[in-house]
């Protein structure tokens, strides 16, 4: 997570490039739960995306971690 | 106040926030962080985001523009400044004719490449690194924002359209209800409050995209509504006029005053949970209808027909957008009537039109400004004339789509002018004084909250606004004090002047008549009907009509002053041509079905080649000519081609003949004539 990635001499954070792959993610978990009409059960949906988002990140930081330069 | 009071809190804590991490990740411009966030905060999360989303989007293309065009570039200033000037040229048009909120982002990316590019001309070697700290700054305030607007009490879009909703279409009812009894209605008030509802629906709803996840998207609802309420005028206006030519001729017959009176009374409460469809009177209605068209051969017979015709419209439509706001209220029990395609085809995507005239020439004018600011700063080697450029391009950008942008330009250096002082007294005389972030956040709060607060006020939003980016700008905080008071008075100055050359170029270049421009969006609507004719294969009329209501809204909030018939003498009824436009779609269906098909055809020549005529004329700023009315005499009236046109149809066998084509011939013909005509006053054969 902690590192930079050098992409033709411009350094480019690690955690930008996790953390928009996890909105990506987050993107696509929000269209399949409104689908399934799932947000009823949800009492705050800002805050629950949010935390969504952050489980995700956790999750692609924890799963790319040894991959990282 | 509660709830404001929670917006300005959570508002004040994002631009805190944001402020902390751009000092302690020493970027180089916080306050752009700062008033990043004043920019986006809405009342509505929809809104909220979709601004932060184009924002961001804008700012990473004008970023990415600049980063390429300046190292070639620097070397030679009058063509940079030219390439630029362009550049802010054609995103703004390309801005204007999109009219969507996704016209921010390209109007941002003009500016920002002008903001970047501006100020490193000096030191092109830092071109990247002050690319790459806007997009990071601009990002920080975006996400701050929104995020603190997404947790803290979220307002959502749907529940602000229902509100409105409701107490609009009950009001709508009640003035039908009251039209129908009266038969003189408030067409005016009725036409402008209709139109701004359906431009609010609109405008509202293209931030749905945006909203918190569990706001249902609906969009098919939402669209077939706006269709529905948009349908509301131009069949009530039918159903009027019929029913003034019938009260012209003497009395009601008891049968159609009792329809009348009966569905007057349902319009009053139709919202009402308890006043359901009244499925027997239209019933009642249908079956009068059918017997009165196969008996019809008098005028009075069509126009009674007529009005049955219309009533059923008006009563289908008014059941329609209750069962559609009943829906939207409930969106977890999907209506299994609401899942019927056939009976509710989606209309399509909202089409809006576009001014390609007027946004060239706003193009122009920006392109000017932003050259003359140049050309001052190169020739007098003012050290601080590319922020004079900046603005003029910011100036030029911002206020694009009004008809008097320099009014506006004006008002914005005017707040600026009054931000400076309290922006002096922070940078003089209380910065000085404190030490660290926490007392900084102290001593800021009491401003960045009263900013917050006004922009919950409506009427306040905008000046809040200028005053809070005013503010921020001129404190310019930066992570070490470096007070300068001679840098402060310049570079405020220059903002100052940039305004001021935005404002006179487009005082002089770009000052547009309202009520030439209404004329100039009634023609175009009139061409569309025109339009709406010659298309082969035929156009939709779902789009059409939704085009013609945006060019209603358009015209309805540039005519505010004006009186309706001395707009109407200047050639501007787009409720007219709506409904023209509508009855000519119902004839051409017939002309399909090859019903009277030839006399048909020769009522919509009549009427397009009747478009065709009365073009009026505009010369000069205010004065109206119409053309010489010899040459409209020479061509036959459209009102005898339907008088020909009635008579055939009345003379085919009575299954043949369609109800709603005889409808919709007897409203263009009241639309050109209230005359009965002559020879169906007297019964044929």
């Amino acid at each position: 997570m902690i590192g930079e990635l050098n992409l033709g001499g411009v350094f480019i954070p690690w955690l930008l490039i996790t953390a928009l792959a996890a909105f990506a993610v987050s993107l696509l978990v929000r269209v399949l739960l409104r689908r399934l009409r799932l947000y009823r059960f949800v009492w705050h949906a800002g805050l629950f995306d949010t935390a969504t988002f952050v489980v995700l990140l956790w999750i692609t930081a924890w799963i790319t971690s040894p991959h990282t330069p | 106040m509660p709830r404001r009071l929670i917006f300005a809190l959570a508002n004040t804590g994002a631009v805190l926030v944001a402020l902390y991490i751009a000092f302690a990740r020493d970027l180089e411009r916080p306050y752009w962080a700062m008033f990043t966030v004043f920019i986006i905060a809405k009342p509505i999360l929809g809104a909220v985001r979709s601004k932060a989303a184009y924002r961001l989007a804008g700012t990473l293309m004008g970023a990415s523009m600049t980063v390429f065009l300046i190292p070639p570039l620097v070397q030679s200033p009058i063509l940079l400044c030219l390439v630029l000037a362009m550049w802010v040229g054609l995103c703004l048009f390309c801005s204007l004719l999109d009219r969507t909120p996704r016209s921010y982002a390209l109007l941002l990316a003009g500016y920002t490449a002008t903001i970047i590019g501006f100020s490193v001309v000096n030191q092109p070697e830092t071109v990247f690194d002050t690319a790459v700290a806007r997009v990071e700054e601009i990002s920080l305030g975006i996400l701050c924002g929104s995020l603190a607007h997404s947790i803290i009490f979220p307002r959502n879009v749907l529940r602000e359209i229902l509100g409105q909703i409701d107490s609009v279409v009950a009001a709508c009812g009640r003035w039908i209800s009251e039209a129908l009894q009266t038969q003189s209605p408030d067409l005016l008030s009725a036409e402008r409050r209709l139109t701004q509802i359906v431009t609010e629906l609109r405008l509202q709803y293209t931030h749905v995209a945006f909203e918190s996840s569990d706001t249902p998207r609906s969009g098919r609802l939402m669209r077939l509504l706006q269709q529905r309420v948009g349908l509301l005028l131009p069949v009530a206006n039918d159903l009027l006029s019929a029913v003034r030519t019938l009260h012209a001729q003497g009395a009601l017959r008891p049968a159609i005053a009792e329809y009348l009176q009966a569905c007057s009374a349902w319009a009053a409460c139709f919202m009402e949970p308890q006043a359901l469809p009244p499925t027997s009177l239209r019933q009642q209605i249908d079956t009068a209808l059918t017997r009165g068209c196969s008996a019809a051969g008098t005028w009075q017979a069509v126009v009674e027909n007529t009005v049955l015709f219309r009533l059923l419209e008006l009563i289908d439509l008014l059941a329609d957008i209750r069962d559609l706001v009943t829906a939207l209220n409930h969106p977890d029990t999907p209506s299994t009537a609401l899942e019927d395609e056939v009976r509710w085809p989606d209309p399509g995507k909202y089409a809006l039109t576009s001014d390609p005239t007027v946004a060239a020439l706003s193009a122009a004018a920006a392109v000017l400004a932003v050259l003359i600011a140049c050309v001052l700063w190169i020739q007098s080697a003012w050290p601080e004339g590319g922020v004079a450029a900046q603005f003029a391009a910011i100036g030029c950008s911002l206020f694009a789509t009004l008809d008097r942008p320099a009014k506006l330009i004006t008002s914005v250096m005017v707040g600026i002018l009054l931000a400076l002082p309290l922006a002096a007294l922070y940078v003089f005389a209380i910065i000085p004084q404190i030490d660290g972030f926490p007392s900084l956040a102290v001593v800021l709060f009491p401003v960045l909250m009263l900013f917050s607060l006004m922009q919950t006020i409506a009427r306040l939003e905008g000046t809040a606004l200028v005053l809070a980016v005013g503010f921020s700008g001129g404190l310019a905080l930066q992570s070490s004090y470096q007070a300068n008071f001679a840098a402060f008075v310049n570079s405020n100055t220059a903002e100052v002047a940039g305004l001021l050359i935005a404002a006179i170029i487009n005082v002089v270049f770009r000052t547009i008549d309202p009520l030439w421009n209404a004329q100039r969006i009634a023609r175009a609507g009139r061409a569309s009907v025109r339009r709406l004719v010659a298309s082969d294969p035929p156009m939709v009329l779902a789009g059409w009509t939704s085009q013609m209501f945006d060019r209603m809204g358009l015209i309805t909030s540039r005519l505010t002053t004006a009186r309706h018939d001395a707009s109407v003498e200047a050639g501007i009824d787009p409720l007219r041509d709506l409904r023209i436009g509508l009855n000519l779609a119902a004839l051409r269906d017939g002309i399909r079905e090859r019903v009277a098909a030839d006399e048909l055809a020769c009522v919509v020549a009549a009427v397009d080649a009747s478009y065709a005529i009365q073009e009026p004329k505009i010369s000069g700023e205010r004065i109206y000519v119409r053309i010489p009315t010899a040459r409209a005499a020479k061509a036959p009236l459209p009102s005898e081609h339907i008088d020909k046109a009635l008579r055939a149809l009345t003379n085919t066998p009575p299954e043949q003949r369609s109800p709603k084509l005889l409808a919709a011939l007897t409203s263009l013909r009241l639309n050109f004539s209230a005359d009965p005509p002559p020879a169906l006053t007297a019964p044929i054969k």
